[in-house]
């Protein structure tokens, strides 16, 4: 009773009008910001690239220089992205659940590829998988892999520059993660594998995923450290991104568009994918 | 996008830093945009027009200069970017000013064609030519590894494929007929060849003296800017390439909303000085061919231009070459975008065959 009356004296005293009006004005300065920042310059690009028609997009997206681009940056985006989540997880399962010398100073490497600007990333990855280098001889001449200036040199830069997505993903899941779970299943007889299978990776899964598709669509759009390191040959090298650019730098702004529509399209998916699970992470 | 967006800021940024620094209020300032590669001449030629026209005149003037890539500085000053004089590294960029309407005057009106400077498409090759490349020909040959911008995103790189099916058209390429079918096949066959497209000229240069490829078409003044840099790779001329030209043409909208169109005209009128082409020769540029009369000239011959006959220039530093081509013989730049480089081109349809 006491406290009812409180929260009742409470309500009435509470200055409702202004708060609304004020969490109105928030409100408003939010969605206006995004819509400035992210969904007008998304609609120009979609209104450019559909401007000839759904025939004319087609026609640019078709184009078999466009096809085999658009293949490069997803199929070198989904292996990155496969490595990305079982090591990202590795990682943050070591940096959680262990001990040992200069792990906070490793912890704090991980955020560096975000600081990094890509083209520098570019650049590091020449001077060490260069034609020159005993690392790339090594690998020419032992296994017959040509790092550089072919697709697994698009993976290991995607890689560097995606490090951080599912790392940061995992690592406060498992943080939070209720210790006694894997410590009673331990205690009841079952194998550290059994237990990360039933009990952890069931908690941290939405947080591989979330990490993994972020990383993903992160990787569609990279351009600096890819046009240094591929070799841009179309049909064979050339991402989507390179080939956008080209188409820019011709002047031929549809068929940019159109290509660049298709990349955003992906992105929303799997931005909305990340969103999806997050939210079933929550219900769950 | 990220690289497109700075190509957009750049310029802005570049030319707040670049700017002499002043004593007095200055009393005029002229914004030069030229392409990337010119940076070492302009620095060196700049002091000399300040001097020039403080001596003429006794007005100071003042220069802020951007550089960027040709076609994205000529996108730029399209969309706005005011510069009121500028260097681009083809005739293309300056046409895009002219349908803009920005540059209104007849530019080519001198007797170089309005072109400042002059360079051959040629080959570099490692010290000692370990390959043994003599001409074009060896590009498609077993074992050889080429290095060449991509015509895509480089528009100058359109001269490395230019020059190589003229001169296969021209029938000096062993090996192949004198004809459109054989300079095709020609182009396919070196086009294979090809490990690395990087974005500019620039940049293909730099990928070269990381060690990667056999030979590299480039200009003949990128491998003078390399080995002024320190560079070690050796020069082959082949016997027929194509002349490259660059443009240089007063923006009339933006020199006469600011007032300086007398000294933007004289800042142009100075670079084709003996004082000024100087300088560019001492970078590796060919001072400009004094064009014949006759506009349908599909060829040139060094030596036709004034600094040529004067004796000026060392013939060991610029040796002649056999057949020189201009863009005239592929019927000009409004023909080659679409013949070469449009959806259903030359180079387009090659570099799909050549994978």
């Amino acid at each position: 009773m006491q406290n009812a009356a409180r929260l009742e004296q409470e309500a009435v005293n509470a200055p409702h009008p202004q708060l609304d009006l004020s969490g109105w004005g928030l409100r408003g300065t939010a969605i206006v910001y995004l819509l400035v920042m992210i969904a007008l310059p998304v609609f120009v690009v979609f209104s450019s690239g559909l401007q000839a028609g759904l025939s004319g997009f087609w026609d640019n997206v078709s184009h078999p220089h466009a096809v085999s681009a658009l293949r490069v940056t997803l199929v070198t985006a989904a292996i990155m992205t496969v490595i990305n989540v079982v090591m990202g997880t590795l990682t943050a399962y070591v940096l959680v659940s262990y001990r040992f010398p200069g792990k906070n100073v490793l912890d704090a490497l991980i955020d560096l590829p975000f600081a990094i600007p890509t083209l520098v990333t570019g650049i590091m990855l020449v001077l060490l998988y260069g034609p020159q280098t005993a690392l790339a001889g090594f690998l020419q001449d032992r296994f017959d892999v040509r790092v550089l200036y072919a697709r697994p040199g698009i993976v290991l830069a995607l890689l560097f520059i995606c490090y951080p997505f599912v790392i940061r993903a995992v690592q406060p899941v498992l943080v939070q993660l209720d210790e006694r779970q894997p410590e009673a299943a331990y205690t009841l007889g079952a194998s550290g594998w059994y237990t990360f299978r039933r009990i952890v990776f069931p908690a941290i899964r939405p947080a591989m995923l979330s990490g993994g598709m972020l990383g993903f669509a992160r990787a569609l759009g990279e351009f600096g450290a890819i046009v240094i390191v591929a070799g841009n040959i179309p049909l064979r090298t050339q991402t989507a991104p390179v080939y956008i650019y080209g188409k820019v730098e011709a002047g031929n702004m549809p068929a940019a568009s159109a290509v660049s529509v298709v990349l955003l399209g992906v992105a929303l998916i799997v931005t909305l994918g990340v969103d999806w699970v997050q939210r079933g992470r929550q219900h769950g | 996008m990220k690289r497109i967006f700075l190509l957009l800021v750049l310029p802005a940024l570049l030319t707040g830093f670049s700017g002499v620094q002043a004593q007095d209020a200055p009393a005029i300032t002229l914004t030069l945009a030229a392409y990337t590669t010119p940076r070492e001449v302009y620095v060196e030629v700049i002091p000399l027009f300040e001097e020039y026209w403080l001596q003429e005149t006794g007005q100071r003037v003042e220069f802020q200069a951007s550089y960027l890539g040709s076609g994205a500085q000529s996108r730029a000053v399209a969309g706005g970017f005011e510069a009121d004089v500028v260097a681009l590294s083809l005739e293309r960029d300056v046409t895009r000013l002219v349908d803009a309407g920005l540059i209104t005057h007849d530019w080519q009106n001198n007797p170089y064609n309005g072109m400042v400077s002059t360079s051959l498409a040629v080959l570099v090759v490692r010290p000692g030519n370990p390959k043994d490349v003599t001409d074009w020909g060896d590009l498609a040959r077993d074992g050889v590894e080429v290095l060449t911008p991509d015509p895509a995103t480089s528009g100058g790189a359109q001269w490395n494929v230019l020059a190589t099916v003229g001169a296969a058209q021209r029938g000096y390429v062993d090996g192949y007929s004198a004809d459109d079918e054989g300079a095709y096949s020609f182009l396919v066959d070196w086009l294979s060849h090809v490990s690395v497209l990087d974005p500019s000229a620039r940049d293909s240069v730099i990928t070269y003296s990381r060690g990667i490829g056999d030979v590299l078409i480039t200009y003949e003044n990128e491998y003078f800017a390399g080995i002024a840099a320190g560079d070690e790779y050796d020069i082959v001329y082949p016997t027929s390439t194509i002349l490259i030209e660059n443009p240089v043409a007063v923006v009339d909208t933006y020199a006469d909303a600011h007032g300086v169109r007398e000294a933007a005209e004289a800042f142009v009128a100075f670079l084709y000085s003996d004082q000024a082409q100087a300088v560019f020769a001492d970078k590796g540029y060919r001072p400009p061919v004094l064009q014949a009369v006759d506009e349908e000239a599909e060829t040139a011959e060094p030596g036709g231009g004034a600094l040529w006959e004067e004796g000026a220039l060392d013939p060991d530093r610029f040796p002649p070459v056999e057949d020189i081509f201009t863009v005239a013989y592929f019927g000009g730049w409004d023909r080659i975008g679409g013949d070469f480089f449009g959806d259903d081109g030359i180079y387009t349809r090659a570099i799909a065959e050549a994978q």
